[in-house]
């Protein structure tokens, strides 16, 4: 019997359905709020997605791109993307931290090949004052837009902060030497031992094009109370323990201050054996320290004493008496609670040594610069013919390594818009302000190195990808696996946070949602009823002839990388 | 080999032997346990299969719908709310000729929520263009099962293979599960008479404008009454290699019956020993099984039915204002017969109730007290 079934063989490509559209979908970048809280403005979903292809090297690349110190950051960067992290509002925020420090330390750049090809030189020399992570990160990115640095560093070895002032067990040294040889391979000349002083500025513009600043806080803050002389300063104590000099300390010791400063001091004294209590006027979560060195200090049988503000330090026989006066909460400072005399209580305790970790300010000599908050409002003040640009701690609103690489990178950006052919001082201050908008990563404080050279960042549209924006439909709740994990050992200054490995490096990575960029997962083309996304050699890209501008692809998108908009009227 | 199985399972083998290609379905209770065993096969590689996980019935058919247009065997299950979500896809299916195969097992429709036995899901879907084969036993299930894949395909239209909730999805039997040579010399490859080409590419179900609308009408009717003969056909054979046959009705000492009682089903098995032991107190009883429904077996009820005095028909299903379904049907069946037996219409075993010998008895004491059957359906077993 003959099956009647309708049927027809008139093909569909004649109903061009694209006539219908009044919008269309558009494959756009656009920025995670993991990258827009990076100080560095590292291309943080792009990383992930790489390591999750296990494409480690790649994955490296693409935070060179951006920041010259992985391996350090892996360690010591206080991670704000991971508090911005849009997966936290799902199980548990990424790793990202964690994945820096494993792709980091993979990078094997020793024989000096760079995954870029530094400009041409172009004939123009910028003086750096200070090898901390400000000015070497100016030289890094300068150099590679073509000029020739040279770094003046008034210690024996460069590295600034990195160096004498983040302990061994946070930050071995072969692991920052490792990354300034990365930049000394770029042809930076770093003089040691060599200390400027602001003099050197008037007269810069015989040898030099421009001058970037990023000396640091060379001035302890002292607490200016009686007895003072009798503690020791943070920043000599940190020093002396690096230079070897500071071997064993068996003794009691007392450390005033509540930032990462006296954490560190803390821990330090705890591994050259001494019995350690610190004193902090606030309490403990009010510290400015970060919360995970807090707890890590007390882990390690470091004693806080809270509520208590030094009056006097007095000799007593062999042994040091500290005067403390006790403090009670009344009302809220900002984030910290405000703290007032509580009464004429007062209490002392004896130590041994009394060390001062209170902070550090800008040294006499810098104190013409200004503190910055946001790109763009950096400026750079002329002497006479060069423009000056100070970076790093001395002006950073926000006191880290990772701001301090930030600026540096800013800088060389400024310098360069400063420097451009045919550029006039007047019309300065409007093109930095106008290009640097152009390469701000989201809303956040950073300028992405790749949207100034003109990569594929510069791309990206306004607006930070939200958790709403996000399909879950497509992300299973997966518990966070392994972090960098402490092991204790008291008994050197060998690091004490292990890395992740490859396995839990992938299944951290994978976890990412990879906000904002297309990862090739076809989940638009799987969903399209006209069959009109196209892949190929060009990348993904819409049929528009069959496009209907329903807008399917862009509602199934796990990743807020594609957008609707307006066909032209 | 023999193995101890529940109903389900004598599905899912079945389904396992007929080496289906793709499966889709949404679990619900009690069909759960087939395609649960089904997705296990793929997962274990015994079923060279895919089987696509959806979000609902009305997509599990759309999916088997269009593997089937594709041209591969072609298998899904459900029960109850999950039929009704089915509807609109369910003409679609044999309107577009496809051989699906289809488990469906009876359960009642909510409100009030109810998982159990009834049989309004199915024969609600009456007029859909489904062959619809109703089952007794394990072994019933598992050999209707391989049958309705050669039906399927040698008519094109769609088969329903119906079973009892939990009497028989859930109950363990001792059942011949045959061996895979011996099913393909039965069941061989899958060959379409209608699928998607794309060396020669056409689309499926267009626009059936009035000039040829009603032919397709009349095409898929001559169809579904070409089963009769196919199915008689297609019997003969799996007789003749596994040594079992059903038959489009089972009639049991018809022949000098004064009452016959109709159903289909489990409660059928029950039937037989009540009128086995009626028939010891020489009471002439009589049983007619209905096992194919869609396409009806006029013919064979009235052959069966010709000698009663009263045809006591049991229905575990209401079609409301009516009455039971199956003696709706009979009725017509008989209307053109110069004897027209008298039906009398009973509706017992909704939701689950049980059928029990007591209660058949009720029912043929009821019919042998009749001289004429009642217009309207007598409820038997009610609480209040």
């Amino acid at each position: 019997m003959e099956i009647m079934v309708s049927r027809s063989s008139i093909t569909t490509t004649g109903n061009n359905t694209g006539a219908w559209r009044f919008v269309r979908p558009v494959y756009e970048r656009h920025t995670a709020p993991c990258s827009a809280a990076c100080p560095a403005g590292e291309d943080i979903p792009r990383i992930e997605a790489l390591v999750s292809e296990k494409k480690f090297k790649e994955a490296g690349e693409v935070i060179l791109m951006e920041n010259p110190f992985p391996s350090v950051c892996g360690r010591v960067c206080f991670h704000p993307c991971e508090t911005a992290c849009n997966r936290a509002g799902f199980d548990d925020a990424v790793a990202v931290n964690s994945l820096e420090r494993f792709v980091g330390d993979l990078l094997d750049t020793s024989d000096g090949s760079l995954p870029f090809e530094a400009k041409e030189k172009n004939g123009k020399r910028i003086a750096i004052i200070g090898a901390g992570p400000g000015g070497l990160s100016a030289a890094y990115f300068l150099s590679r837009l073509g000029y020739s640095c040279e770094v003046f560093e008034s210690e024996e070895k460069p590295g600034g902060l990195l160096r004498w002032g983040i302990p061994a067990y946070r930050l071995p040294e072969q692991v920052l030497d490792r990354e300034i040889k990365r930049i000394e391979s770029l042809g930076v000349k770093i003089n040691c031992s060599t200390r400027l002083d602001s003099s050197f500025i008037e007269t810069a513009n015989e040898s030099f094009d421009g001058v970037f600043v990023g000396t640091g806080l060379g001035s302890p803050i002292m607490m200016n109370i009686p007895g003072e002389e009798l503690g020791i300063g943070w920043e000599v104590f940190l020093k002396e323990v690096k230079k070897g000099t500071q071997k064993e300390f068996k003794g009691k010791a007392v450390v005033i201050g509540g930032g990462n400063a006296a954490v560190d001091v803390a821990r330090t004294l705890v591994r050259l054996g001494a019995s350690v209590t610190i004193a902090y006027r606030r309490r403990i979560e009010d510290m400015p320290a970060f919360g995970s060195e807090i707890e890590i200090a007390i882990s390690e049988g470091v004693e806080i004493l809270e509520l208590v503000a030094p009056v006097a330090i007095v000799q007593n026989a062999e042994q040091l008496s500290i005067e403390l006066q006790s403090m009670k909460v009344e009302g809220q400072d900002g984030q910290r609670a405000k703290v007032v005399n509580d009464g004429d209580k007062k209490k002392s305790i004896v130590a041994d040594r009394v060390y001062s970790a209170i902070g550090a300010d800008v040294e006499d000599e810098w104190k013409g610069a200004k503190t910055v908050s946001r790109p763009g409002n950096r400026s750079a003040l002329y002497n006479e013919k060069i423009p000056v640009i100070y970076g790093g701690d001395l002006v950073n609103a926000d006191k880290s390594v990772t701001s301090a690489i930030g600026s540096g990178k800013e800088a060389a950006i400024m310098f360069d818009i400063l420097l451009a052919e045919g550029g006039s001082k007047a019309g300065d201050e409007e093109a930095v302000k106008k290009t640097t908008a152009a390469c701000q990563v989201g809303d956040g404080q950073s300028l992405s190195f790749e949207a100034y050279i003109g990569g594929e960042r510069r791309n990206v549209v306004e607006g930070v990808v939200k958790f709403e924006d996000i399909n879950l439909n497509y992300f299973e709740k997966t518990a966070l696996k392994d972090k960098n994990s402490m092991k204790a050992d008291l008994n050197g200054f060998d690091e004490v946070e292990s890395g992740i490995d490859e396995v839990s490096a992938i299944y951290e990575a994978v976890r990412c949602f990879n906000c904002g960029i297309c990862t090739d997962c076809g989940i638009c083309s799987l969903f399209c009823p006209e069959l009109s996304v196209l892949t190929g050699n060009e990348g993904r890209r819409i049929e528009l002839e069959y496009c209907k501008g329903c807008g399917i692809c862009v509602c199934e998108c796990p990743r807020a990388a594609m957008s609707l908009v307006k066909e032209a009227e | 080999m023999k193995k101890v199985i529940e109903g389900s399972h004598g599905v899912s083998e079945a389904v396992r032997l007929a080496n289906v290609k793709v499966m889709s379905a949404y679990p619900i209770t009690p069909q759960t346990h087939i395609v649960e065993a089904l997705s296990e096969y793929c997962e274990e590689g015994l079923m060279d299969a895919k089987f696509i996980n959806v979000e609902s019935e009305h997509s599990a058919m759309a999916a088997v719908i269009g593997a089937s247009s594709g041209g591969v065997r072609t298998f899904t299950a459900t029960s109850s709310h999950g039929l009704a979500l089915m509807h609109e896809l369910l003409h679609w299916a044999s309107g577009a000729r496809l051989p699906i195969v289809m488990a469906e097992v009876n359960r009642a429709l909510g409100p009030g929520w109810n998982i159990w036995m009834d049989q309004t899901d199915s024969l609600a879907q009456r007029d859909t263009g489904w062959i619809q084969l109703y089952c007794e036993d394990g072994q019933e299930v598992l050999d209707t099962t391989l049958m309705a894949f050669r039906l399927a395909e040698t008519v094109n239209l769609p088969v329903m293979v119906v079973l009892d909730a939990f009497f028989l999805s859930h109950t363990f039997e001792v059942i011949d599960v045959p061996d895979q040579e011996t099913v393909n010399e039965f069941l061989p490859e899958f060959k379409p008479s209608v699928c998607l080409d794309q060396d020669n590419p056409f689309a499926m179900g267009q626009m059936a404008p009035p000039p040829f609308y009603m032919e397709m009408r009349h095409n898929i009717q001559q169809a579904m009454m070409s089963v009769h003969d196919a199915y008689e056909k297609i019997e003969d054979e799996f007789d003749n290699i596994f040594g079992n046959r059903y038959g489009k009705l089972d009639a049991m000492l018809c022949e000098d019956a004064d009452v016959v009682l109709v159903m289909a089903g489990t409660a059928a098995s029950t039937a037989r020993t009540v009128v086995s032991a009626l028939r010891k107190k020489g009471v002439k009883a009589g049983l007619v099984k209905i096992r194919m429904f869609r396409p009806f077996p006029v013919a064979e009820m009235r052959e069966a039915l010709k000698n009663a005095r009263m045809v006591a028909v049991v229905d575990r299903n209401c079609s409301f204002g009516v009455g039971g379904i199956f003696a709706q049907e009979i009725r017509a069946a008989l209307s053109g017969t110069e004897s027209r037996q008298k039906v009398a219409g009973f509706i017992t075993g909704l939701g689950g109730r049980d059928v029990t010998p007591e209660i058949l008895e009720e029912i043929y004491e009821a019919a042998q007290k009749m001289e004429d059957a009642p217009d309207e359906a007598i409820w038997v077993g009610l609480n209040n």
